[in-house]
């Protein structure tokens, strides 16, 4: 069995973020970047896969990316990936979802995985188009927001996180690719020993002018803080009154009251 | 202009966040059909083009047939836009429909801009324009960034119909279950501080916190006076949070509370000291008694 | 030159952040109040690799270098110095000497069981009457037969109360002063080994402080560490490096209460504008910076000196005197900022003004390291 896990390399989402000199995504100076949140729980699957299964499936772990990508790759081989593929791009966040999902299905191709897992989305453009993309450029099964998996003889079942708490269940053949989703697992720390034997692991560099042949369908204009608050509104007198100004004005400025 | 809305039947019901989609074509002045695979006793109060299919053939969750009927609908419409909710059903089916017309897709949109659309990016703190380069468009709206819009009227259905074999196979529903109090990952918080004035009142705040859909939370002083088991404590001691929404009842704004809150979204405080020190990190101050103010909240919600 | 730290020193900090943030930080507090780190605690370092960072792999180490076990111990420092030094005693202390003087058969029939935390090391030179005067022990031994006989009694024991491997320092005339030590590995579970008390204390509370009683324990002869003689010597050459764990914990207390005065600055409001738009705040806070970089530039270049093979004793000293003078001091105005809510419990920098004592006197006052400071500075005088 082949496995490929799809990662993005993130910035810890605790900063304060600037755009960039061309104003379409973030600065990159001053900030710390880690593997996607949702992306561990996709390698922790796939590396509990393989330890289910004896350790006889192949994990191979992929990022499109800079050269800095390469320290998420190296925490999946710690966390127990057998070997990585950077496609190697200094100017992937001008990509979009489909120029990414195509990359990465040309790298695939050839490769046949039986499984292919990846997070639900980036925790910073938060797309969620890449896995199901690449999935139906493969022609292969796909399901999204996976917070439950089993696998048994070439076939996925896994529950489906849904909204307000309800969860679905679903069966899939391989070759399949799903979505992982908060709550699936929790990913294992990597340990020292583990860090030190990744070191060996091979990490293969493809170019990615090699993959990539398609045009963006969709391209930033710019990206900029959303409006600041303003001075908090002071509401007095009568409680009637109250209550419906203030549900006005939470119906106006959030996004929670339906 | 015209928009293909895609609703959502969830355990055979048409859901209401569907009415969101007309509230979007509503903004952008477009004319709508919509695409349903739901039940033929549950349509929406809406005068235009209803496509059907039936969920019990179909199944609620069949990305891959549903793919298919929204595709034979997209080529008798041809719209400029096709529009899903951001939901689980939404971000699962529209990139399959994307991928197949080769088409565009902007993910969770929550406003219209000048020749394209806003998306929030990293964890809601910042924003960014995209442009979409051709058509059709397919977007997924973020739950809550259009108002709900019920046109009314009676749709003209158009019946909708496909074969083929589906890749997944849909086992059935499960049940929410009751859950731990996880109150970083908790989208709305309302908590009880002292001001509440005794342990009796707590149901009332937790009662709002259920109204809304939240989870209750608590200041310190009322979880170290056993009103409230210390998984709810907000703050230092408690647990450090960021709802979208927090509510703060009678709670003065203890530096250790506010600091386990600050980062909330959108935070109201009702306090009936004006000058409380939670009034400076809130959006909304109401200055009231709070329990007066947050009983007539919950009964307002409630209708 | 290089400041930058490498790709898999980076990977590791990420893994050690993530590790601390969710099963240390949480429970650092408890640990001080029970006067106890949860066994729990201890097995997942150990199960992280922690308590084996630059032991090789062949006892199940992770084989990385000595600046990989300075990150440990700093970043478990900040959020608690009492785990911080657990791992620094075990490591530097017991794990150290056996992996720098023990035989093949020493090292593979201890270090497995300490690397995977089987045991906890230890280190038993101080006596009542002997601390910085490591020359004047009265633990006595005599030989035997194939065994060591063991007399004396031992204090101040960081790890003793888990009664585990440690490395005990006695002598076979006290006459001749240093000239007589030697070193053995004991099992402190042993017969004839009593523990009189585990000590209370003004910080580092969650770690053991231990005074043992040695009546009579018999250690093979195999046991012996180096050759007979030779103790004081491993005894000294093992604090040299031990002090270079001693500023990594120091470094990661002064961080760590250096992390909280800052973020609390910026949140606590008076006059009605945050306290860090004050000019007293801002020199504070630049004073504690300054102080804390200076002793992490020291300590790394003291941990690098000694993975090249070079002479790091000057560099030992100075950087455990430097951090563990950063550390009291950084903790100390991380009070004073925090005010009266850093004199109470809730923000846990009183906790790192307690536990930052410690690092002015363990493994050596700081006074001793002026002495070696000074002694290497005027060498040829």
């Amino acid at each position: 069995m082949k496995i490929l896990v799809c990662i993005k390399q993130v910035p810890d989402m605790e900063s304060r973020f600037k755009p960039d000199s061309a104003g379409v995504w973030y600065s990159d100076t001053d900030l710390a970047f880690r593997m996607n949140e949702y992306d561990e729980y996709a390698v922790e699957q796939a590396v509990q896969l393989k330890e289910q299964l004896g350790g006889e499936p192949e994990v191979v772990v992929l990022s499109v990316g800079p050269d800095r990508v390469v320290e998420a790759l190296k925490k999946a081989l710690a966390m127990g990936c057998d070997r990585a593929v950077q496609v190697q791009d200094p100017a992937a966040h001008l990509k979009d979802p489909w120029q990414i999902a195509s990359a990465i299905a040309a790298y695939a191709k050839g490769e046949n995985f039986n499984l292919i897992f990846t997070g639900l989305q980036s925790q910073d453009r938060g797309s969620a188009q890449v896995g199901v993309t690449l999935a139906e450029i493969l022609g292969i099964a796909s399901v999204t927001t996976i917070v439950g998996f089993e696998y048994a003889d070439g076939s996925v079942t896994v529950r489906r996180e849904l909204e307000g708490g309800l969860k679905a269940r679903v069966q899939l053949k391989t070759p399949a690719l799903v979505t992982c989703q908060l709550g699936l697992n929790v990913p294992r720390y990597p340990t020292l020993p583990n860090i030190m034997k990744a070191k060996k692991k091979e990490i293969l560099t493809l170019p990615v002018g090699e993959l990539l042949h398609e045009e963006a369908r969709s391209v930033t204009a710019s990206f900029y803080a959303p409006p600041k608050k303003s001075g908090g509104i002071v509401l007095e007198g009568d409680v009637a009154v109250q209550v419906d100004q203030l549900l006005d004005i939470l119906r106006d400025k959030t996004t929670v009251l339906r | 202009m015209k928009t293909l809305l895609i609703a959502e039947c969830r355990e055979g019901k048409f859901l209401d966040t569907n009415y969101e989609l007309f509230g979007f074509a509503d903004k952008l002045g477009a004319t709508s059909a919509m695409v349903l695979v739901g039940r033929q006793d549950d349509l929406p109060a809406f005068a235009g083009k209803l496509y059907l299919a039936d969920a019990a053939k179909f199944g609620e969750y069949n990305p891959d047939l549903h793919k298919k009927l929204i595709l034979a609908t997209v080529d008798q419409e041809k719209p400029d836009y096709i529009v899903f909710g951001h939901t689980s059903y939404g971000w699962d089916l529209a990139p399959r429909v994307a991928a197949a017309l080769k088409a565009p897709q902007l993910s969770e949109v929550v406003g219209v801009a000048d020749g394209g659309f806003e998306l929030p990016s990293c964890n809601m703190k910042m924003r960014r324009t995209v442009k979409p380069q051709g058509t059709p468009v397919l977007l997924t709206l973020q739950g809550g960034a259009f108002p709900v819009l019920k046109p009314g009227g009676t749709p003209q259905v158009v019946p909708l119909e496909t074969a083929g074999e589906p890749g997944v196979n849909f086992l059935g529903y499960e049940p929410a279950v009751a859950k731990d109090v996880n109150l970083s990952k908790a989208e709305i918080i309302v908590s009880a501080g002292r001001g509440i004035g005794k342990p009796e009142n707590v149901p009332a705040i937790a009662a709002l916190a259920k109204a809304l859909g939240g989870e209750l939370g608590a200041s310190r002083p009322v979880v170290d006076g056993g009103w409230v088991d210390h998984a709810h404590q907000v703050g230092t001691t408690g647990q450090t949070v960021s709802p979208k929404l927090y509510i703060a009842c009678g709670i003065s704004g203890a530096i250790q509370h506010l600091a386990g809150m600050k980062k909330s979204g959108f935070i109201v405080a009702i306090n009936k000291d004006k000058d409380a020190p939670i009034g400076e990190v809130a959006d909304v101050l109401v200055v009231a008694d709070v329990m007066q103010f947050v009983p007539a909240l919950t009964a307002k919600l409630g209708k | 030159m290089d400041f930058e730290l490498s790709q898999d020193h980076k990977l590791l900090l990420d893994t050690l952040r993530e590790f601390v943030e969710h099963e240390v930080k949480p429970i650092a507090r408890r640990i001080d109040e029970e006067h106890q780190i949860p066994d729990a605690l201890v097995a997942k370092m150990a199960d992280l690799g922690l308590l084996g960072s630059y032991l090789p792999d062949a006892f199940g180490g992770a084989g990385m270098d000595f600046l990989s076990y300075i990150l440990v111990v700093e970043e478990v420092s900040k959020a608690c110095a009492s785990s911080g030094v657990l791992i620094s005693a075990h490591t530097s202390l017991c794990c150290g000497p056996i992996l720098s003087f023990g035989t093949q058969e020493q090292q593979e029939r201890w270090l497995p069981d300490l690397v995977s935390g089987r045991s906890i090391g230890c280190f038993l030179l101080t006596e009542p009457d002997a601390g910085s005067d490591a020359g004047s022990i009265k633990t006595s031994y005599r030989r035997e037969g194939d065994e060591f006989v063991i007399t004396g009694s031992k204090i101040f024991i960081t790890n003793g109360g888990y009664r585990g491997t440690g490395i005990v320092f006695a002598t076979s005339d006290k006459t001749l002063k240093h000239k007589g030590i030697s070193a053995f590995i004991v099992d402190l579970a042993a017969p004839g080994v009593t523990v009189l008390r585990n000590e209370e204390k003004m910080g580092i509370r969650g770690s053991y402080t231990t005074a043992f009683a040695l009546d009579q324990v018999r250690v093979p002869a195999a046991n012996l560490l180096g050759r007979e003689g030779e103790g004081f010597r491993i005894a000294m050459d093992t604090l040299n490096g031990g002090r270079i764990g001693i500023a990594a914990q120091a470094l990661g207390i002064a961080e760590g209460a250096f992390e909280r005065a800052l973020g609390y600055s910026k949140e606590r409001k008076q006059f009605g504008v945050p306290i860090c738009d004050n000019q007293a705040i801002q020199f504070k806070l630049a004073d504690m910076h300054a102080r804390i970089e200076a002793a992490r530039l020291v300590t790394y270049r003291a941990a690098w000196l000694k993975e090249s093979g070079k002479n790091y004793t000057l560099d030992s000293a100075l950087c455990k005197m430097l951090a563990s003078e950063a550390a009291t001091y950084v903790t100390k105005e991380a009070i004073q900022i925090h005010g009266g809510y850093g004199f109470i419990c809730d923000y846990e920098v009183e906790r790192m003004y307690r536990d930052a004592k410690i690092t002015e006197i363990y493994e050596g006052t700081n006074e001793v390291q002026r002495v070696v400071i000074s002694k290497l500075l005027l060498a040829d005088h």
